[in-house]
């Protein structure tokens, strides 16, 4: 049995190559496969079967946890030169290990739950072809991103999962909002993405010009391989303010990704894009890549110290700073938005640490319930067809799936035992402060982080009380709810199952095997605790979750309202945070204004100095010319006599530089 | 035999282009420029025939000592055609505009 | 190579330029069979030239050139003498993939089609010649034929400002072209060469002074760059783009502009090499100005073809800065970056002609929504620009990839300033797409139909290209190490 799932490693291409099949089949015939929902139900499909393999997969390195890659095709390659010596080549191949196993199983379920839902959140829509094409293409960037053997291939697949994402976040583009809410999360992203670039050249160049070691390692593809950590690790010593610069560059990448500050503007706006897409892309899966990037390059590659306290800060620090924006806002959508800003923050902030197992445990758990959130707010959008929290109200009684699935997710999100959440956050926060001793640097963002839990039990309930709870709708005008198609609830349905279980799936024989890295390399890749290692702290932190739901309640509680009085520090605070601190507006003016100011500033000084310059040369010359033609009397004479003062002029100036001339060419 | 010093070659050479600059330079009938020309072009043929019997050039591996005859005849030659040509030129000026007086004939001019 | 492909090329392209110019209705198959012959001959080429690579170390590319004696002086010697390595053959295959785009896209000219796809098939032949030319004199020949065809395109097809545009082009150009000829005869000349042949003066070059190395580097740099075009010599692209016909555009953009790089990379950068080390800062600063001018300046532009235009400067100027790197990485990624632009570039231009076609007009902000009206168009709008902001999987990608590492090898942290430039590439392409392609829609289009047949198999051709470098460099990378680039 074993034997056999683990010959399903070299399959492994297969699991993105389906979604690929599907992206080429819907954009070519999509328009016309009407009874398929526009092809629709092959996406589904695809995915489906893409899932079953990736979860056989998984199946596999539980049994036996190993590291498989496979060499599929040399990108490009230069033979050695004077720069490198040993030349380089670039691959796209796979690698299978437990992690990328365990982050498959996220891409792959998710994507088929959220497909399945589309069938019926999106069937009204027009484009369908076009969102199912685009997703398929996400899908299939998205897993190769997490099969990527290699710094580069992860690059490659990273800019597609981007480019998916600006398109689907642009999906309704006549709405000019999702035209200007794409352009900002490409724009925003790329400003990390380049710098991420930078960091791939430095770990590039260091370690291919390395000596015999890296010989082996740029000419055989710059492989995210376990064999060659003892090497990597023995020349981070040596280049140490390189190599810090270099993982600064990779955490401005993955903030970008990851909509860490302070790069989290475009996350709140993406929410222009079908809830679906929310779900997928910017909650579950590709707003998780900056994690997973960060975790990879921790284990592979390795971050020096001062690279941690940063990747440290930027996530603690947003974790708070999210979760404050996520209190007043009264978009269901943008508040579970800023919501995932925040978790995204405890992952980093576990990374940083140098727990990337703890950090991707709850990236696993938190796209479980958060795309559950998201999807159950889809829910209630498809059913009274507003986004705005104070229109709700009283929906319990006719979404009840909705209804328990978002309380379900609400409350792993809060860290209440035994939901998900719980073991992971509490993981998280246990983790860091087992090494906040020997940090004290980490002390005041485990704080922040600390803070951010009662936060969270508090925005999320607020959002629960205000959608469900009541007996009425505030909104009259609304039409009357009702749940969506049994596409719909089956997702709910399932997703709300492993916002229950995906904590206590370690308890699972092998399941945990999926948090070891293999080979020995343990000590770079600490595995969760999968319990209490500090019961104290654990009671803190589900007291503060706790303590966030029951001020909700007593707040917001049985449709209750409350109005913050007018001109009070509160509500000037509200004003801030709905603002969102001024960000995008500052944003807005650098980008914006500043840039295109100097831009036409540039264009002014193109046409009318440069080409001014120009121009203003030819004129010149036509003033001279229009003079000089005045010469041209038609007189034979006057010809005669210019002939004669020209070839006269030539003497002279032979008798006078002539000696000279023929001493300086040197001729006889 | 007794040779034709440089200096008064030089000089009877000199004054024959000075001659003919000034008739060129002077002179507005068509006709007497030809004339202010040919002299001139004497001039060269003058010299070609004149140096051509210095040793220097007659040692030397590539000139033969009948080059510089050679080109006084084709110099002549090419004097006879142009004075050909220059004489129809006058003629179908003077046709058309019923003057040999180069001054007038101007309306090349830009 | 015992058969002559390369001059059987010239000679079967210069047949048919005659065939078509005198053609009349039936030019645009004779154009249509002159190109199709091409590229099988490109086909021969190659399959020839890696059955037998010959020396890639020397001065001439392939050991066996093909070589006729024009003029043998004991002082001179000038040779009809044609020669490809994988440099030249990359830019040749670039050449076949745009003319055949070109004539596809414009199969529906009616005004004087004779002409129009004769001249089209004389820019190609020209390019082809200047690519395969071994002999100063050879090259110079066709470096000069090119310009004519083109200012005829402009001159005669172009928009309301064509003459000032062809004018301006062809002195801009032309200056060019004297101080290259300076610079090529002060090498045969003062090298000591007697010879206008490349592989002696390659030998000879050495023997100059570094002083008159340098002295011939920035004549050829200044001559070269002008068809770039680097900055400030640069003012004449915009107005020439603006105001040519579509495929004058595409072949402007795609072969006119990479025969200054080809240039650059063959007769001055592999033949005076310490010449040019002397003058690397030099180059660095003209490269870093280009790219980041044009791409800022594209930034403010409401004409979709003056952006496209702008954005071209930014990336020859990209160009520029990986020859500037030295290595042989860099000079890899300058080619393919040429290349990449070619085929991108070319794309750009055919979507902002198809866009002036449907709208008549091009301005930015007059039009919106096209995605709505035109997808098909909006999704060709979108290639190219993704293409051209760099994105993975299309040709972009790994020509930048290769070029910014390069330069971080060679000068560090340098490559920051290309790099940020790279967001304002995506800021001008993202918020023209935003502006034209989605938004609500604004702007009446002529006509209600989407891209005609022609235009989009002409595009078609490009986007196949463009997709399948960008999955698979190493067909096109492997082709350009072919050459002495390999060991440099």
């Amino acid at each position: 049995m074993t034997g056999g799932l683990a010959s399903l490693f070299g399959w492994a291409f297969l699991v993105p190559l389906l979604p690929a099949l599907a992206f080429i089949v819907i954009g070519l015939f999509g328009t016309r496969l009407r009874r398929l929902e526009y092809g629709g139900w092959i996406a589904v499909g695809a995915a489906a079967v893409s899932m079953v393999l990736a979860l056989l997969i998984a199946l596999g390195e539980m049994a036996s946890p190993d590291t498989y890659t496979s060499l599929s095709y040399t990108w490009f390659s230069l033979p050695a030169n004077p720069t490198f010596p040993y030349g380089f080549s670039l691959v796209i191949g796979t690698l299978v290990d437990p992690i990328s196993s365990l982050m498959l199983i996220v891409v792959t379920v998710v994507g088929f739950l959220v497909l399945l839902y589309s069938i019926g959140y999106m069937h009204h829509e027009h484009g369908l072809a076009r969102y199912y094409a685009e997703l398929s293409l996400f899908l299939t960037a998205m897993i190769g991103l997490v099969l990527s053997n290699n710094l580069l291939e992860f690059f490659l697949f990273w800019e597609l999962v981007g480019v998916c994402s600006y398109f689907l976040i642009g999906f309704f583009y006549e709405k000019p909002s999702a035209a200007s809410a794409a352009k900002e999360a490409f724009l925003i992203t790329r400003i990390g993405d380049v710098l991420f670039l930078l960091g791939i050249f430095i770990f590039f160049y260091v370690y291919a010009s390395a000596g015999p070691a890296g010989l082996h390692w740029a000419s055989s593809g710059f492989l995210f391989a376990y064999g060659n950590l003892p090497f990597l690790a023995g020349s981070l010593g040596a280049n140490t303010p390189l190599l810090t610069i270099a993982g600064l560059c990779i955490l401005a990448g993955a903030a970008g990704k990851s909509a860490q500050f302070p790069l989290h503007v475009w996350l709140p706006d993406a929410m222009e894009g079908p809830t679906t897409v929310s779900a997928l892309i910017h909650a579950a899966t590709m707003v998780a890549a900056g994690v997973y990037l960060l975790a990879m390059t921790s284990i592979f590659l390795g971050f020096t110290p001062t690279d941690q306290l940063a990747i440290v800060a930027i996530g603690g620090f947003t974790t708070l700073f999210a979760a404050t924006m996520a209190v007043v806002h009264t978009d269901i959508k943008r508040v579970i938005a800023y919501s995932t800003i925040s978790q995204l923050g405890y992952m980093v902030l576990a990374v940083g640490a140098g727990f990337a197992m703890v950090g991707l445990y709850h990236l696993f758990t938190h796209a479980f319930f958060k795309a559950l959130l998201f999807l159950a707010a889809g829910s209630v959008i498809h059913a009274i067809g507003t986004q705005d929290l104070f229109k709700m109200g009283g929906l319990k009684r006719h979404l009840r799936v909705t209804g328990a699935a978002f309380a379900i997710g609400g409350l792993a999100l809060a860290g209440i035992p035994p939901f998900a959440g719980f073991w992971s956050k509490d993981d998280i926060l246990s983790s860091v402060y087992s090494v906040a001793g020997s940090h004290p640097d980490y002390w005041p963002f485990l704080i922040m982080a600390m803070a951010a839990v009662f936060l969270t039990g508090y925005y999320i309930f607020r959002v629960w009380f205000l959608t469900f709870s009541g007996d009425r709708i505030r909104d009259p005008t609304l039409p009357t709810p009702h749940e969506g198609p049994w596409v719909m609830q089956v997702p709910l349905i399932v997703l709300s199952g492993f916002a229950v279980g995906a904590g206590l799936l370690i308890f699972l024989p092998g399941f945990a095997n999926l948090f070891l890295l293999p080979g020995g390399v343990a000590a770079l890749g600490i595995p969760p605790t999968y319990g209490t290692t500090d019961l104290l702290l654990s009671v803190l932190g589900v007291a503060l979750g706790g303590g966030g739901i029951l001020t909700a309640w007593a707040l917001w509680g049985n449709g209750r309202m409350v109005e913050l009085p007018e001109g009070s520090l509160w509500s000037s605070g509200r004003k801030v945070l709905l603002n969102r601190y001024y960000f995008k507006v500052a944003y807005d003016a650098v980008g914006a204004k500043a840039v295109y100011s100097v831009a036409r500033a540039a264009d002014f000084f193109d046409q009318f100095v440069i080409d001014g310059t120009v121009r203003g040369i030819e004129q010149l010359f036509s003033r001279i010319s229009d003079r000089m033609r005045r010469i041209q009397s038609g007189v034979v004479s006057d010809y005669a006599a210019y002939v004669v003062a020209g070839l006269l002029a030539v003497f002279v100036l032979l008798l006078l530089v002539g000696p000279y001339l023929v001493n300086w060419v040197g001729g006889g | 035999m007794t040779t034709l010093p440089v200096g008064d070659f030089l000089a009877l050479a000199s004054g024959l282009v000075a001659i003919s600059i000034f008739g060129i330079l002077t002179r507005r009938n068509f006709i007497l420029l030809l004339i202010a020309l040919e002299i001139g072009m004497n001039a060269a043929i003058l010299s070609f025939v004149y140096f051509a019997a210095f040793p220097q050039c007659v040692t030397a591996a590539t000139c033969h000592p009948l080059t510089g005859q050679a080109i006084a005849v084709v110099v002549i030659g090419l004097a006879a055609t142009e004075v050909a040509v220059g004489l129809a030129i006058v003629l179908a000026l003077h046709r058309i505009r019923g003057t040999t007086n180069v001054a007038e004939a101007d309306s090349l001019k830009l | 190579m015992t058969f002559p492909i390369i001059s059987v090329t010239l000679a079967s392209l210069a047949v048919g330029t005659v065939v078509t110019f005198v053609a009349g209705r039936y030019a645009r198959w004779a154009a249509l069979a002159t190109t199709l012959v091409f590229l099988l001959e490109i086909g021969v080429m190659m399959a020839l030239f890696f059955a037998a690579p010959g020396p890639l170390i020397g001065g001439v590319p392939s050991g066996d050139a093909e070589t006729y004696a024009w003029i043998s002086l004991s002082w001179l010697h000038i040779n009809y003498s044609v020669a490809v390595d994988g440099l030249s053959l990359a830019l040749i295959l670039l050449t076949g993939v745009l003319q055949l785009a070109t004539v596809v896209y414009s199969w529906t000219e009616s005004k004087r089609p004779g002409p129009w796809f004769g001249l089209i098939l004389l820019t190609g032949l020209g390019s082809v010649g200047v690519f395969a030319s071994m002999d100063i004199l050879l090259f110079f020949l066709f470096w000069e034929a090119v310009l004519v065809p083109m200012f005829f395109i402009i001159g005669y097809w172009g928009g309301p400002r064509r003459r000032y545009a062809a004018i301006k082009f062809f002195i801009y150009t032309h200056v060019g072209s004297v101080v290259v000829l300076v610079g090529l005869l002060v090498m045969a000349f003062y090298s000591g060469a007697g010879s206008f042949d490349y592989g002696a003066i390659y030998a000879a070059a050495p023997d100059l002074s570094v002083v008159q190395q340098s002295l011939v580097f920035v004549a050829l740099l200044f001559g070269f760059g002008v068809k770039f075009p680097i900055v400030p010599f640069h003012t004449w692209l915009p107005d020439a783009h603006v105001e040519a016909p579509t495929g004058g555009s595409v072949l402007l953009a795609g072969l006119l502009l990479k025969l200054g790089g080809y240039g650059l990379i063959r007769w001055a950068v592999l033949v005076l090499p310490s010449g040019f080390l002397h003058m690397d800062p030099l180059v660095y600063f003209i490269a870093f100005a280009s790219i980041a001018w044009g791409s800022v300046v594209a930034l403010s532009q409401r004409d979709l073809k003056r952006m496209v235009a702008y954005s071209s400067i930014n990336h020859m100027g990209i160009v520029l800065l990986a020859i500037a790197v030295d290595s042989s990485l860099g000079l890899m990624a300058a080619v393919f970056l040429m290349f990449a632009h070619g085929v991108v570039s070319g794309l750009l231009f055919m979507v902002s002609g198809s866009v002036h076609h449907t709208y008549g007009t091009r301005d930015i902000a007059g039009i919106g929504g096209i995605a709505a009206v035109t997808p098909v168009l909006a999704t060709m709008i979108m290639i190219g620009s993704l293409a051209s902001l760099g994105l993975p999987a299309l040709i972009g990608f790994p020509a930048e990839f290769s070029a910014f590492l390069a330069t971080w090898v060679a000068i560090g942290y340098w490559v920051l300033i290309p790099l940020g430039i790279l967001v304002v590439t995506a800021a001008f392409y993202l918020w023209m797409m935003q502006r034209l392609v989605f938004g609500p829609q604004k702007g009446i289009p002529l006509k209600v139909h989407d891209l005609p047949i022609p235009e989009r198999i002409g595009m078609g051709i490009l986007v196949a290209a463009i997709v399948l470098f960008g999955v698979l460099p190493a067909l096109l990378v492997n082709l350009i190490l072919q050459s002495p680039i390999r060991g440099f």
